[in-house]
């Protein structure tokens, strides 16, 4: 009797189980995104902004709406747009202070408290990947509800409540970083250490975004990035990036 | 009574009353500018950045623009300096001082312009003490820093050992710093791929004979506004050469303008003709027509045709404020439109938020902080140029 396909998610989790059993640099975590699934639900976005607190104005993974020809021959798609971890990154060597850099599993990451704040990268990126942290909270200009259970100052807590990216604790509380930072997607690192897909992947009610490592010939990933219809964004400028689309 | 009051105001440090017209005039301009600056300097020193115009998409704006500007001038009066001291130039001949002096108060302001751009600016000395020196930000820093320190030495020279050997030595490494590090600024934009506007050919090489012009211009004001000469035919001597030399680099700014915007056209890359957009015809049209083109070029040009008013103290130092408006312009209008560029189809309409934007007009802020930092400026470089007695020629000097 043929066994039953497995769901996608649950594969993924395995892969990437295995891949937490090799070292770090055999590691080669790349997204594969499969426009043909993706319906603009924006889950992954607000996913993304749920899991590492992102405040206004910061967004790690928005999805473009992008509309093509004139009636009646018209089409429209959706592209999410994480970073693309780039294996050659524009937004590296130009940090005066290599507060960004790519780790040993090749995610491009930023230091929140080496970085000066300069921006620089952010003008480097060619994905416009990188937003700056201006220390804004979504709440702040909401009433204060005398006696109401949830009002501003309960929200207020859960938005100054640390985020832990990096596996680090950051709490917006005082000022601190990352305000004042550039930030970007990370792959949900602090997740994937822990065993866990990235926010947007296990968000996506479309399955269709793909996660998992490359280097495993046995993981979901492997299968599509060499298929005929993928391509990457901008391969032109030959930052090779480790984001895939499936068209 | 004329030559008695300049052999007044010739001798060393000063007071209010010894000053003259045009020096009582730019300190009024200089310290209205700083009170006006004070309450962004105040707000963005212990507030925070939140008011700015800039933001993630263009990223970089006023503060950016004017630290390429200050640092042009900057490194351009290092230029007329060695005109004087390590060349000979004759008419050059008491400039010096006074363009040492301009550079080290125009090359902090240009450091407080950027820093005031940083995100953490208490976390400045990381770029001291864990630089990546393949980052032309961290190159520039560095290199900034230390040229600070070698006009500090410089003007140290002018004054104690003018003759010495080893003053030769520190102009020659002054000079190609000034020349390295202006054209150190074009490069730091140059080397973004993602912006294909600042990839047009020329973007870097501009940048010296920019601040060389700069350097001519900050002159003229100097020559006529705040010199003191005994034989006023020197002034009108020292008018026609930088006359002369200031319609060789506009007609040189004029090519290169044309070289550059005329490469960015033929071109018709998609990403450079947005910001070619939006400089001839778009948002920033006024900034380049009219300031950069009118007021920083053409009425200047027009105004050195006619010897009455080219030789004219007031209009020559107006000549020398008008170029370098056009100039500041100029960079504003080299940083701001490459960056109104949708990265991707879409991105600016997928996330809304503050600072997510790529329409850019300076906010209140902003302009607050550059009239508070180019105030401290002026009043620096005036106050300070006559303690120093650094607008005397030497032959005027009171024994
Ligand atoms: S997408 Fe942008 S931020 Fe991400 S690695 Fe590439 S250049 Fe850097
Ligand atoms: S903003 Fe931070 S991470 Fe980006 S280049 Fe500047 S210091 Fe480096």
């Amino acid at each position: 009797m043929a066994q039953e396909p497995k769901d996608v998610l649950v594969r993924m989790h395995e892969d990437l189980q295995r891949a937490l059993e090799k070292a770090p640099e055999d590691r080669r975590w790349v997204m594969v995104i499969d426009l043909r699934k993706c319906v603009g639900c924006h889950a992954c976005t607000i996913a993304c902004v749920a899991e590492n607190k992102l405040p206004p104005g910061v967004v790690y993974r928005p999805v473009l709406e992008q509309e093509r020809g004139t009636y009646p021959n018209v089409s429209r798609s959706f592209v999410p747009r994480p970073c693309m971890q780039c294996d050659n990154p524009p937004c590296t060597p130009v940090c005066p202070v290599t507060a960004t850099y790519k780790n040993a599993e090749g995610i491009v990451v930023v230091d929140y408290e080496q970085c000066i704040g300069c921006r620089a990268c952010l003008v480097a990126c060619p994905y416009g990947a990188r937003t700056s942290d201006f220390g804004y909270t979504y709440t702040e200009d909401l009433p204060v509800l005398e006696g109401a259970i949830v009002g501003r100052e309960t929200s207020d807590d859960y938005e100054v409540a640390a985020n832990y990216e990096y596996g680090k604790e950051w709490s917006r509380a005082n000022h601190g970083s990352p305000i004042g930072n550039a930030r970007k997607c990370h792959f949900c690192l602090h997740r994937i250490h822990e065993g866990e897909l990235p926010a947007c992947v296990s968000t996506c009610i479309g399955r269709a975004t793909l996660y998992g490592d490359a280097n495993d010939p046995d993981s979901v990933v492997a299968e599509l990035i060499n298929l005929p219809n993928v391509i990457r964004l901008k391969e032109e400028l030959g930052t090779e990036p480790r984001v895939y689309y499936l068209v | 009574m004329a030559k008695n009051q300049e052999v007044k105001a010739a001798s060393k440090g000063f007071n209010w009353k010894s000053l003259t017209k045009a020096e009582q005039s730019v300190i009024a301009i200089g310290a209205v500018a700083f009170i006006l600056g004070i309450w962004g300097l105040y707000t963005r020193l212990f507030v925070g950045e939140r008011e700015v115009g800039y933001g993630s998409y263009v990223v970089w704006g006023l503060w950016v623009s004017m630290y390429l500007f200050l640092a042009g001038v900057a490194t351009g009066s290092y230029m007329i300096a060695v005109l004087e001291y390590l060349f000979n130039v004759p008419m050059f001949k008491g400039t010096g001082k006074a363009a040492l002096w301009a550079g080290l108060v125009t090359m902090p302001a240009a450091l407080a312009s950027i820093g005031m751009d940083l995100g953490h600016m208490d976390r400045i000395v990381n770029v001291y003490l864990r630089p990546n020196f393949m980052s032309l930000l961290a190159q520039m820093v560095w290199g900034y820093t230390l040229f600070l320190l070698v006009v500090i030495v410089t003007l140290w020279f002018a004054f104690k050992r003018p003759s010495g050997a080893f003053f030769k030595v520190v102009l020659w490494i002054g000079f190609f710093m000034a020349i390295f590090l202006s054209g150190g600024v074009g490069a730091l934009l140059g080397v973004n791929a993602s912006r294909p506007y600042w990839s047009v050919g020329l973007l870097s090489v501009q940048f010296p004979i920019f601040a060389f012009a700069s350097g001519v211009s900050l002159m003229l004001i100097v020559v006529g506004w705040f010199m003191h000469f005994n034989d006023e035919e020197q002034r009108y001597h020292l008018f026609r050469w930088l006359g002369w030399v200031a319609i060789a680099l506009s007609l040189a700014k004029i090519y290169i303008l044309w070289a550059y915007l005329s490469q960015a056209w033929y071109s018709q890359v998609p990403d450079v003709m947005v910001p070619f957009n939006e400089i001839i015809f778009g948002e920033y049209w006024w900034s380049f027509w009219i300031i950069q083109i009118a007021i920083g070029t053409v009425i200047p040009l027009v105004l050195h045709m006619i010897p009455k008013l080219a030789h004219n103290k007031f209009w020559a130092g107006a000549i020398g404020v008008m170029v370098l408006v056009g100039f500041a312009a100029a960079r504003a209008n080299i940083v701001f439109p490459a960056m109104s560029v949708e990265m991707l189809d879409g991105l600016p309409t997928a996330f809304f938020g503050p600072h997510l934007n790529i329409r850019y007009f300076p906010s209140v802020l902003e302009w607050s902080v550059t009239l508070g930092v180019i105030g401290g400026a002026i009043l620096a470089f005036v106050l300070g140029a006559e303690f120093l007695a650094v607008f005397n020629k030497p032959k005027t000097e009171v024994k």
